[in-house]
């Protein structure tokens, strides 16, 4: 969470004027003389070889420091392949000839974000997603922290948005009909030595506006959490960090942009950008091309991919992997605030270090971690992921690797300043760019949609009469949770419906209604994964054991196909291959 | 309106293990409710088309099914109240025995009772609890789903298969999809030695071609939307893998059968202490639990080889419960006296089941059975000697121990009782029964 100067030499913070040469000097002292330095557009263009991907991000962040518009990084790095953006199988003419006045490309919780703040505004807007759902990559994959905004840089977009993301996702998540909670992070002390940084946090804290910090006494934090190890000389509060569900936000944000007119298109790929002049003219994607007034590029780790489409590849992105493991649910009363114990030596603006995170559901999160990896969608667990984990679990003497009940893994994607890019490209006129929201992009998610939909909306003015759309309703479509009702509510409810009383997912206590809700709703999940997502049917500690058929059995039935063509996660993951011999005859 | 129901004993669970109990608690005179969760009983049984049930209770090899109907018929002539697609929300215990929330398609139900029975059976050990790697394609399947899929739903899992672990279902799972047209490419057993019945690794691999690789396990998954194949390896003795010996192997399906555990979610919500060996409640030999009221049988307590074993502890804990509640009512709501000695097991047990006795009287000289577990497999003749008290009650020579094989023993806690009062009561270790094992009868 602390810079630490010397840690980060190669990316300073002074802004330079952009020095081609200089830069090259520097990247050919630490990075060889086989990598050649160009500026194209304001960016710095690096070409040649590396040996690995690590060489090739160090290479990155070193010319980062230039004060270039951005980076290009087009080092190849022997044996891993240029990654091809992959179109779903879904193949027909549903988009081909369509006018949308604002087109988003991706279905991650920035998109969606900003799909319903342009929804409060009169004009078509289309969400293309190329999966069969929203937040299947990074905003299903990180451990749903709304952090404070202690960790950023001062005077980064990150630190800006990070705060401000904070204080908008409360009242966005009771609009939404969405958990939100408060925990505040307790980042420990390990030493003395940490212990008397205080002036340094408290500092940092203040030149971002974070809202609110103490200083807590090693007594006071054994008061507070009495399970944590004996070995800690105090901590830094941070009372606005907070926590929810990251897709469950994301449906909620998506649903709710659909109940104001936005059409979420699933399963479509934008393949190109038809250029006429300085403008998009046509989004080509599987399912036909559609005319577009703007486009919102909130395409993820394949953003600066998108933004090659348009001809305005100004940066390109790097990929960091991070993995989580969740604990069972007996572990909820373990501890009451986001726990970290990191070590100030070794973090830096890459990587916060990871801790305990008690989830909005009440079970303990573990993570991330944060390694440089290629595979903007390269999801693989790896066994020393989990060893990395060990240290964090170690934290609170409550918790042990038994208790894993699953592990994940994300890709944040980054640039090489390691800040976001929220802007109108000054290239192309109707495009906006929202990329390398990485970590805290999540927090951030609310703040960035207001500037990224301000900024969609401007340019959309030059073409049409912008007014604000009337009737537009804040909420999400909210179907009941029978478990949290009381027991008469509850039985009100299964005397309506019945379907509230059958139970399917016993660990999460998820009734038949609840999945029916999922399957039926204006978006619906088609899935197992994506009824996961909205009722946590199958996340428990059995992990689908016991309901898995039950879930095949209610999807298969409500969406009108054969009980083994149900899928887990879209075309190509059906669960099984056909009916036994038995059940052919 | 929530509907509330009163009676003696509640059971939960209708698998082999709440049907025995909650027939005999009934034919003990109590009255009796069973809340199931799924829309049929029989548990787990209705999944296993296989036979060999039913050996030890009727002398029968009987198919799953079969098994469980004998159970099913029994009680539905005995008259018992059961609900079914019904799940307890909440549990308490109370002054007068214990409440539940239930809820089911009519509603929430508030169930008090005076005693509970605890038949909840086991769940199988997830891909993650063993740690595999990889992404999380379609096509990994814990051994009983699979087995859910094609023997109830009809449903063909994958086409090229491999096995990670060897236990029973797994080996069962081998049998049957090689039968199904599947290909089984083979079982996968990270340990030195099988964990199912050796008479499952004869008949369900060895008979089929189906190779065994003891000491090996997958290390990784490959495919990201469904299974294009794993990366297996060998381990060394400390079950580390051996660098070198991975091998890339091309299959849809990884089905894993690498333990189960004993479900006691609702045993830890009415505090009921749990064996960390067992995994399952502590029991005294009527199988009530530590906590007064709260009776626990079958797979629940520990995880068993044969279902006529579950069957014999919930007959055991359905009577036991019912005449629990019964003393209840008779004495005015107070708990009947337990005098409860541990039952020490040595280190060559991986655990013994009871783990305590109860001897308060009356017992009528009742026998109680035993169970349990080698920690290792011992092949020249182990012996086995129970005392109390410091006297031997009984010594048992095994020409085989193996930890997959579960033993029983019976014996007459009249014995074990006046054992214990016979020995020197100022020495606590003399209030103990022991178990242990050893080569020879000396010990």
């Amino acid at each position: 969470m602390l810079v630490i100067p010397r840690r980060i030499s190669h990316q300073e913070s002074r802004p330079r004027e952009p020095n081609a040469r200089k830069a090259a000097a520097r990247i050919h002292r630490l990075h060889g003389e086989g990598i050649a330095v160009s500026e194209a557009r304001g960016s710095i263009r690096l070409e040649g070889e590396a040996a690995s991907y690590g060489e090739k991000v160090a290479a990155g962040w070193t010319a980062a420091g230039f004060g270039f518009k951005g980076v290009v990084n087009d080092i190849v790095v022997a044996g891993v392949a240029e990654e091809r953006l992959e179109s779903p199988a879904v193949s027909d003419g549903l988009l081909e000839g369509a006018y949308f006045d604002v087109v988003v490309i991706g279905g991650g919780v920035i998109g969606s974000a900003i799909a319903r703040e342009l929804s409060r505004w009169d004009l078509s807007i289309a969400l293309l997603e190329k999966e069969c759902d929203v937040a299947v990559h990074t905003s299903s994959r990180n451990d749903g922290m709304i952090h404070d905004g202690f960790a950023a840089k001062p005077g980064t977009k990150k630190a800006a948005y990070n705060v401000r993301g904070n204080r908008l996702w409360e009242p966005l998540c009771a609009e939404l009909g969405v958990d939100f909670k408060r925990p505040g992070s307790l980042v420990l002390f390990r030493s003395p030595w940490s212990a008397a940084l205080y002036p340094v946090l408290a500092d940092r804290a203040r030149r971002n506006g974070v809202d609110g910090w103490e200083l807590w006494s090693r007594s006071r934090v054994a008061a507070e959490e009495p399970n944590v190890v004996a070995d800690q000389h105090g901590g830094f509060f941070l009372p606005s960090a907070g926590v929810l569900s990251p897709y469950k936000a994301t449906v909620a944000l998506a649903e709710s942009a659909m109940m104001n007119g936005v059409r979420v298109v699933l399963n479509s790929c934008v393949t190109g950008l038809d250029m006429d002049g300085g403008s998009i003219a046509r989004v080509l994607t599987n399912r036909g091309a559609c005319r577009a007034g703007v486009v919102v590029n909130a395409a993820g780790n394949w953003a600066d991919v998108v933004a090659g489409m348009a001809g305005d590849r100004f940066f390109s992105l790097h990929q960091r992997r991070g993995t989580d493991a969740i604990l069972d649910a007996s572990t909820a009363s373990s501890q009451r605030h986001i726990l970290g114990m990191p070590d100030f030596l070794r973090m830096h603006s890459r990587t916060k270090g990871g801790g305990l995170v008690p989830t909005v559901e009440g079970n303990v999160l573990v993570g991330p971690t944060a390694s440089e990896s290629p595979g903007r969608e390269d999801y693989a667990t790896r066994p020393g992921e989990l060893a990395e984990l060990e240290k964090h679990i170690r934290i609170n003497g409550e918790l042990s690797m038994s208790q894993v009940i699953t592990y994940f893994s994300g890709v944040r994607p980054c640039t090489y300043e390691e800040d976001f890019i929220v802007e109108k490209s000054d290239r192309v006129a109707n495009l906006v760019h929202v990329a390398g929201i990485q970590s805290p992009g999540l927090a951030s998610a609310p703040a960035i949609a207001e500037d990224a939909a301000r900024m969609a909306v401007e340019i959309a003015s030059g073409f049409t009469a912008t007014r604000p759309r009337s009737g537009w309703r804040p909420d999400g479509p909210a179907s009941p949770e029978p478990r949290r009702l009381s027991p008469d509510g509850r039985n009100a409810l299964i005397e309506r419906n019945p379907a509230y009383g059958r139970i399917v997912c016993r660990c999460e206590e998820v009734s038949e209604g609840e999945i029916v809700d999922a399957v039926r709703s204006s978006l619906p999940a088609t899935s197992l994964d994506a009824i996961k997502r909205r009722t946590r049917a199958g996340m428990g500690r059995c992990h689908g054991g016991f309901c898995t058929p039950r879930v095949m059995e209610i999807l298969a039935r409500e969406s009108g196909v054969p009980l083994w063509a149900v899928t887990k996660k879209g075309p190509g993951s059906e669960l099984c291959v056909g009916p036994t011999k038995g059940a052919r005859s | 309106m929530i509907r509330r129901v009163d009676t003696d004993v509640v059971v939960l669970g209708a698998g082999p293990a709440g049907l025995a109990a909650a027939c005999a608690a009934i034919e003990s005179g109590a009255r009796v409710v069973v809340v199931e969760r799924e829309e049929r009983v029989g548990g787990i049984l209705k999944q296993c088309v296989h036979d060999g049930f039913g050996v030890a209770r009727y002398g029968l090899k009987l198919t799953g099914p079969e098994y469980a109907l004998r159970d099913a018929d029994r009680l539905a002539s005995l008259g018992a109240v059961v609900m079914l697609e019904a799940f307890v929300s909440k549990a308490e215990r109370t002054d007068g025995g214990c409440r539940l929330a239930c809820v089911d398609r009519s509603g929430v139900v508030e169930l008090t009772a005076g005693a509970v029975v605890l038949a909840t059976g086991c769940r199988e050990r997830t891909d993650r609890q063993v740690f595999i790697h990889g992404d999380r394609p379609a096509g990994i399947f814990a051994a009983g789903l699979a087995q859910y899929m094609i023997n109830v739903q009809g449903l063909l899992p994958g086409r090229r298969a491999l096995i990670l672990g060897s236990g029973d279902i797994g080996l069962i799972m081998a049998r049957r999809m090689t039968l199904e047209g599947m290909e089984v490419l083979g079982a996968h057993e990270i340990k030195s030695e099988p964990s199912g019945l050796s008479r499952n690794v004869r008949q369900c691999l060895d008979d089929y071609g189906i190779p065994l690789e003891l000491s090996s396990t997958v290390t990784a998954v490959h495919g990201s939307r469904r299974v294009t194949g794993v990366t297996t390896a060998r381990v060394d003795a400390a079950m580390r893998t051996i660098p070198g010996t991975e091998r890339d192997i091309d299959c849809d399906t990884l089905i894993l059968s690498v333990g189960l555990i004993p479900e006691n979610e609702i045993a830890r919500s009415l505090g009921v202490p749990i064996d960390t060996a067992t995994k399952g409640p502590k029991v005294d030999q009527n199988m009530h639990t530590l906590a007064e009221g709260v009776f626990a049988c079958g797979n629940a307590v520990h995880v068993n080889d044969l279902a006529d074993y579950v069957s014999e502890s919930g007959e055991t804990a359905g009577r036991s419960a019912a005449a629990y509640a019964a003393s209840r009512l008779k004495t005015g709501g107070r708990a009947p006296e337990r005098r409860l000695t541990p039952l020490d097991a040595g280190p060559g047990f991986l655990y013994a089941v009871p783990q305590f006795v109860d001897l308060a009287a009356p017992r009528r000289g009742e026998l109680a059975a035993f169970y349990f577990r080698s920690r290792a497999t011992e092949t020249d003749g182990a012996v086995v000697r129970m005392s109390a008290g410091g006297t031997a009650l009984l010594e048992r020579r095994y020409p085989a121990l193996r930890p997959p094989e579960m033993e029983r023993f019976e014996l007459d806690t009249d014995a074990i009782a006046e054992a214990i009062a016979e020995g020197d009561t100022a020495m606590p270790s003399d209030r103990r029964i022991t178990l242990e094992m050893g080569r020879r009868s000396a010990l």
